[in-house]
């Protein structure tokens, strides 16, 4: 138990890395706003990027900087999909006046 | 709300109080492995001889498990209020202090540029195009959860507990190969010199260090995600666009709600 609480290794960051993804895909699942999804998903993305780091200091050697320019690539890569995801939902908003992704039943045949 | 930001207030209140604390928890050197990295304690003299104002604080130690648990559960609370706030603000605000803590957790993880950069651009530009859409949209939830009855509870809950257990397991079995090894500071990685300058030792993780692997062999990657991101803007605009551009005000649902 002492171990667990003082003794903090790469097992805390995996497994907070692994709590935050949980948390976002039960956001996904379950909420319906389409704003709160789009915020679980970078939750989701964060946790990755956390895991990234975290095994990147395992090595913690020169090559093992490639994670960390990975982890800014998938950061770049988040904002693209904030960016056209908020897009989108503004468009949905503007024809439907609400984002509640239930209603959101147009493509369903 | 306020738990919340009591528990912020508390984690700045430690991070300053922490340098004491690490400082005050001896780094035992013998523990270090004498093969790691270029060798043992010698790139560290490297680095002090060079850079007499870097201090180097290792992420181990009764401080540092302090800051580790208190950041934890900061991340995870805002993770919380993120998925349980039916205010849209208050799940922004959550998921704000959310990311604060993942960069403080970045930190430890010797990640410096990373950190930052989660701090500008997650905390700073992604969080305040969220609050202008909801500013946009500004329209409170009247259900936040779908119903789903008492079989659909039931399903989700042993899914997510089964999730949970198998995880649970993952993780409590992991070993890590060498803990000495694992648990030391990464030694400072040596860039070859540009100009007259010769081979230089720098920190590692630090903005130098990044950018010398993100302008090397990510410098591909580092082009592409550029082109994408003027994609994305250009795509944001097509799509955000009133589709009638001369009743553009009147269809402005934000002046008439």
């Amino acid at each position: 138990m002492n171990d667990l609480l003082f003794d903090v290794g790469y097992g805390h960051f995996l497994a907070l890395a692994a709590v935050l993804f949980l948390i976002g895909v039960a956001g996904v699942l379950v909420r319906r706003n389409a704003l709160i999804i789009l915020m679980s998903v970078e939750l989701m993305l964060n946790a990755a990027n956390m895991t990234l780091l975290t095994f990147s200091r395992m090595w913690g050697d020169e090559s093992a900087l490639s994670a960390h320019t990975f982890a800014l690539i998938v950061i770049g890569v988040a904002a693209a999909e904030a960016c056209v995801g908020l897009a989108i939902v503004v468009a949905v908003f503007r024809g439907r006046r609400n984002v509640d992704v239930d209603k959101l039943t147009t493509l369903r045949h | 709300m306020k738990l919340f930001a009591w528990l912020i207030a508390a984690a700045l209140i430690l991070g300053v109080a922490t340098p004491a604390l690490v400082h005050a928890q001896p780094v035992p050197t013998a523990e270090r492995p004498p093969g790691q990295g270029q060798g043992g304690d010698a790139p560290h003299a490297i680095v002090s001889k060079t850079h007499p104002h870097d201090d180097i604080v290792e992420s181990r130690g009764k401080g540092m498990a302090l800051l580790f648990w208190i950041f934890a559960a900061a991340a995870i609370t805002g993770a919380l209020f993120v998925v349980t706030r039916r205010n849209l603000i208050a799940a922004v605000m959550g998921m704000v202090g959310s990311f604060i803590a993942i960069a403080a957790v970045y930190m430890m993880l010797y990640a410096q540029f990373l950190a930052v950069i989660q701090m500008l651009v997650y905390a700073g530009a992604i969080m305040v195009l969220f609050v202008f859409v909801i500013m946009i949209l500004n329209r409170p939830e009247d259900e936040p959860v779908a119903p789903t009855g008492r079989i659909g509870t039931a399903i989700g809950g042993l899914a997510i507990l089964y999730m949970v257990g198998r995880l649970a397991m993952i993780l409590v079995h992991v070993t890590l190969p060498n803990k000495a090894i694992a648990l030391a500071s990464p030694a400072p990685i040596m860039l070859p010199g540009w100009g007259s300058a010769g081979p230089e030792a720098v920190g590692w993780g630090t903005v130098k260090a990044v950018g010398a692997d993100l302008f090397g062999p990510g410098l591909f990657p580092f082009e592409a995600i550029s082109i994408l991101l003027l994609v994305a803007v250009v795509g944001a605009i097509a799509i955000a666009r009133p589709l009638h551009p001369d009743d553009g005000t009147d269809a402005d649902p934000g002046t008439h709600p």
